[in-house]
């Protein structure tokens, strides 16, 4: 069984957001629903100013805080390394949401960010909670790993596109969007980067690419230090931005 | 979320009603892998997503013309990739790529052609639309240019272009102007785009366009205000290339230049925050150090003749027989009337750019093979605009780039089939007659813009003031001038004494003061060729598959054009029957492959229609240390003579790349309209310069409005999923910010989040503040993106900018090129 895991070099990163326009599409997010997100900040003074950014999907970590607290097994981790949400079971109480040190949890219904809210717009007529003509195929919906439109009422994360990567063939090391054999069955932020910052593949196959770049690279994760042990590991080369390595101060 | 706790163990919620894999995998427990007993990938791909299909189309959110795989189930469209197929995308997009489906089913569009139904014209009126027939929409147009004909007055009739994409669409127009007889179908909006750039370029190496780049081979970029990594076309690709060149061996040095700290200049090694309107200072100092310094390209530029450097500050004692100039012409000339008192230290009292990063970039430039400069609309929408530009791409000859690996070359056009039919078969006799030619263009080109292409920002003072004459009835495509030209609001003024059409499938501006609308199917329904934008060199065209029926009683564009001709009187409608239509016309272009296959075996309009792209490869010309070669069919091995250079790469009237530009030079008229316009003496007029910026609007900061990578060419308004991304280095989310400096807020009492009005003389609009340190104290950043008071609903509701940033530019124009001067006005900025 693989165990699923992203690297993202971020000396190649340009803060396009393709990723973050990309999941929206493919998963069907609300504006500012950002299960990719790239997180932007400044530090410095002018004309010595730095502008950063930091690609942040959920980290599907090995030891998820967010399935430790989840009173009813609704958010968990799956035996190739998913972490996900069972939208039947989530009662929506956002425990995850404040136990995941990244930040990468979404409630559905939260004020929009921008108005008029889309789930107005497009109103569902059954237990989704909009209906936007764009949706993905009812096929590929599936509310036991929070793929699709959620119901009202539950908590969504980022599936590393469980859809599409679960249906990849058994064994292969790596998925590339470069690869018209793998190209379908990769997560999509992956498929988006258009500077190819984003690999995606089987870490715990020595021989993948991406056990190769972590290891050649000095692969880091974010907040390593809380043990959560994610299985998105960053590059950071000599240019990105390495927030990964910061002291929390607890006060 | 109700209390159901207790209920969660067994669903409470809607099983999933799908037949096959998704089902079985429902019914599997979770917290296991889950998938047991799932049927394979391929087997899936056959049962559930069995009417899955994907089609060819090209993105419309910029000009860089992505191939794009559009994924639709049952006709409806869930997914947009880049195409694999397409050398531009390499199956990748930008992020605006994906806003494609939200276009396509944007709630608001319009469902058919509309009649407007109430006479008064106003931001507060609504137009009382009214859904008619196609049938009486097109009788209604060609009605009134039958009856302007009649009347002799067909010049009355003006169709302004934006975006044209191809043959099938703006393509049309100049054959539709010459039959009808009106100098103004169509008037482009070069002139609010980047014409200075193209200008520049042709007075330095005769070429008219703007360039190709070879990114992926280049170890130096230096970048003049074109924000490659934020809106500089062809965006996705560099995006792309950027992944390539920051990680290859040698990793690609990259100064960036501009106003304020966007992406582009926040991931260059070295970022130079100027002082707006001074890039040319900047660049001739760079050309200075390079000359004084012995680190010209020999081999390009040529030597003097004893091989000793005579370029000593200050002198000008040079003589021109002293120098063997190879590919250049007027170098010494350029250095004794200018350069030589270009120094770093004048250019750092001029940009505030410190001297010893400028003499750092130039030896950078100069020492790291290949290398190249680019610019475009930053250092050009000024009034020195043209002579900035010349500074700038004078660079590239200085360091060899011209046609060199690693450098720049000049895009080839694509060999498209002959069209059916032969328009000048069908001119009247009063189409033909000199009582036709009588008339100017209403935008002046030619008389008072001499030197200029289009000058489309002209149009609605021009009718206001009837000079040269008012028109009748004017027709936009792919353009709306009412929000994006300068000043805007005054083409509010204008559209009410004109009769209006509108194409646009989206309620705009424009619509809002149109008497008609003919709304264009949304680029995922149509059928479309779109050759390419200048890329790699080599030519390549594109073409739209419409992926979805139409969903509403629309029809595109070209087929509106050809069945307005249809519709007028005499031979012109003999000509459009014979044309039929548009996928005709695209059938008829194809044809020419079939004698020229692309390098992806395309040959046909099918096999066209099956991959989306015809290219052929490899570009055919190469400068290799000095010297010019042609493809031989296995490599660049063939000699070009002078005169091949001259007809095929340098077409100036030399033949070389003229740092003394004879096009104005030797010109009496253009050299006589350059010294009336900007005070240069008539006997330097060929030379690139510094020419101190003027600037207009009566404020005390600069303002910048530059585009945005979520931008999508103004049509994101509507989008909120492009809003809430859009300006991220200083926070998004909800509306577009006024970046302004701490120190700059502090002075006028504003403290960062702050709502504030912005002003010049000509307008004024209020945004929310926040404080950054990445933009210079003296200017201030709104970019053009929302702002709109038409378009939709999302676009409507979040009406902060209270206005689009172009209702305060002052409507000035680079007098050479005639491009909008976008980023020469000054605002006030006070706590609103």
């Amino acid at each position: 069984m693989a165990k699923w895991g992203m690297v993202i070099d971020l000396e190649k990163c340009t803060g396009c957001q393709a990723c973050t326009a990309a999941c929206a599409m493919e998963n069907n997010r609300l504006p500012g629903e950002q299960w990719q997100d790239v997180v932007f900040f400044t530090e410095g003074e002018y004309p010595s100013v730095q502008a950063k950014w930091f690609p942040r999907p959920c980290m599907h970590c090995e030891n998820p805080s967010c399935v430790h607290v989840c009173p009813v097994r609704a958010t968990y981790k799956t035996g190739d390394g998913f972490v996900l949400v069972d939208w039947n079971r989530c009662i929506g109480c956002k425990y995850c949401m404040i136990a995941c040190p990244y930040g990468v949890r979404f409630y559905t219904d939260e004020k929009p960010l921008v108005g008029p809210d889309l789930k107005t717009v497009f109103k569902s007529n059954d237990e989704r909670s909009w209906n936007p003509p764009w949706k993905m195929p009812d096929a590929r919906e599936n509310w036991k790993r929070g793929v699709g439109i959620q119901p009202r009422g539950v908590v969504s994360k980022c599936t590393f596109c469980y859809h599409r990567v679960s249906k990849a063939p058994k064994g292969v090391a790596d998925l590339s969007e470069h690869d018209p054999e793998t190209r379908e069955y990769t997560p999509a932020c992956v498929v988006a980067c258009p500077p190819t910052a984003r690999y995606f593949g089987d870490l715990d196959n020595p021989d993948s690419e991406v056990s190769k770049m972590i290891a050649n690279k000095n692969g880091v994760r974010l907040l390593d230090q809380l043990g959560n042990k994610p299985q998105v590991y960053y590059l950071t080369g000599s240019g990105g931005a390495v927030p990964s390595n910061r002291a929390i101060r607890k006060t | 979320m109700s209390l159901d706790i207790l209920n969660t163990a067994i669903s409470r919620r809607r099983f999933l009603q799908v037949s096959g894999a998704t089902g079985a995998a429902a019914a599997a427990g979770a917290g296991l892998e889950g998938v047991i007993g799932q049927p394979v990938p391929k087997a899936m791909a056959a049962s559930a997503e069995s009417k899955t299909v994907v089609t060819k189309n090209v993105c419309n959110q910029c000009p860089a013309r992505c191939g794009i795989d559009v994924y639709t189930t049952d006709g409806r469209v869930y997914a947009i990739y880049g195409s694999l197929e397409s050398p531009i995308s390499n199956g990748k997009l930008c992020p605006k790529g994906y806003l494609g489906a939200y276009f396509l089913y944007d709630p608001d569009r319009f469902r058919g052609p509309m009649k407007r139904t109430n006479p008064k014209k106003g931001r507060d009126e609504d137009p009382k639309f009214v859904q008619i027939s196609w049938d009486e929409a097109l009788k209604t147009v060609a009605d009134r240019l039958n009856a302007l004909r009649d009347k002799g007055e067909s010049h009355r009739f003006a169709i302004l272009e934006g975006r044209g994409w191809g043959a099938s669409d703006a393509g049309l127009h100049g054959t539709f102007g010459a039959l009808y007889g009106s100098p103004n179908v169509a008037i482009g909006h070069s002139a609010t785009c980047a014409d200075a750039s193209k200008k520049a370029k042709l007075l330095l190496d005769g070429n008219y366009s703007y360039n190709a780049y070879d990114y992926a081979n280049t170890n130096y970029m230096l970048i003049f205000g074109a924000s490659f990594l934020d809106a500089y076309r062809p965006y996705n690709n560099n995006l792309q290339v950027w992944g390539h060149i920051r990680t290859k061996s040698p990793k690609t040095k990259v100064t960036a230049v501009d106003t304020h700290l966007n992406t582009t200049l926040a991931a260059a090694d070295r970022a130079l925050l100027i002082k707006p309107g001074t890039d040319g200072a900047l660049a001739l100092a760079i050309a200075h150090v390079i000359l004084t310094a012995g680190l010209w390209d020999r081999n390009f530029v040529g030597d003097f003749k004893d091989g000793v450097n005579h370029f000593k500050v200050g002198e000008a004692t040079l003589k021109p027989e002293d120098f063997n100039e190879k590919w250049t012409k007027g170098l010494i000339e350029w250095w004794n009337v200018e350069l030589k008192d270009r120094t770093p230290k004048w250019a750092a009292g001029i940009t505030t750019i410190p001297e010893r990063d400028i003499v750092a970039v130039a030896r950078e430039l100069a020492t790291t093979r290949p290398a190249m400069v680019l610019f475009e609309r930053g250092p050009t929408a000024h009034s020195n605009g043209v002579y900035n530009g010349m500074a700038i791409h004078s660079l590239n000859a200085l360091i060899g780039s011209m046609y060199a690996e690693g450098g720049l070359m000049s895009q080839m056009g694509v060999p498209y089939g002959k069209l059916p039919v032969r328009a000048d078969d069908y001119m009247d006799d009063y189409a033909k007659s000199d009582d036709r030619k009588k008339h100017p263009r209403i935008d002046l080109v030619k008389q008072e813009w001499l030197m200029a292409s289009n000058q489309s920002q002209a149009v609605a003072g021009n009718h206001l003031a009837g000079k040269p004459y008012k028109l009748d009835t004017i027709l936009f495509y792919m353009t709306a001038p009412i929000y994006s030209a300068p000043e805007a609001r005054k083409w509010e003024e204008a559209l009410q004494s004109m009769y209006v059409i509108d194409t646009s499938p989206f309620p705009g501006e424009t619509a809002m003061f149109a008497d008609l609308v003919l709304p264009d199917h949304t680029y995922l329904e149509r059928l479309q060729d779109a050759p390419t934008y200048p890329f790699q060199g080599w030519p390549m065209t594109t073409l739209r598959v419409p992926a979805v029926k139409p969903l509403h009683d629309t029809k595109v564009y070209g087929d509106v054009l050809i069945e307005i001709g249809k519709r007028i009187k005499g031979p012109m409608s003999e000509y459009y029957r014979k044309l039929g239509n548009t996928e005709n016309l695209i059938r008829h272009l194809a044809k020419g492959f079939a004698e020229n296959p692309g390098t992806n075996g395309v040959n046909s309009f099918e096999s066209w229609k099956e991959k989306g792209c015809w290219y052929r490869k490899p570009y055919l010309w190469r400068q290799v240390h000095g010297e010019f070669f042609e493809w031989d069919g296995a490599g660049y091995k063939k000699p070009m003579t002078p005169e091949d250079v001259k007809k095929k790469l340098l077409k100036t009237a030399s033949g070389k790349f003229e740092f003394k530009a004879s096009y104005v030079q030797d010109n009496e008229k253009y050299a006589a309209y350059i010294n009336k316009h900007l005070g240069v003496p008539i006997e330097r007029v060929g030379f690139p310069q510094w020419v101190a910026p003027k600037f207009y609007g009566g404020g005390d900061l600069h303002l910048n409005t530059p585009k945005l990578a979520l931008q999508a060419e103004g049509r994101a308004g509507n989008v909120p999923h492009a809003t809430t991304i859009a300006q991220p280095v200083v926070g998004g989310r909800r509306t577009i910010y006024l970046e302004i400096h701490p120190e700059a807020a502090r002075k006028r009492g504003i403290r960062d989040g702050d709502r504030v009005r912005i002003k010049s003389e000509v307008g004024s609009v209020e945004a929310i503040a926040r404080h950054y340190q990445g933009v210079r104290p003296d200017v201030v950043v709104l970019p053009n993106i929302l702002g709109h008071w038409a378009q939709g609903r999302w676009a409507r509701q979040n009406r902060l900018p209270t206005g689009s940033a172009s209702e305060l530019i002052v409507n000035k124009s680079e007098p050479i090129s005639g491009l909008a001067m976008y980023y020469a006005t000054k605002v006030t900025v006070q706590r609103a």
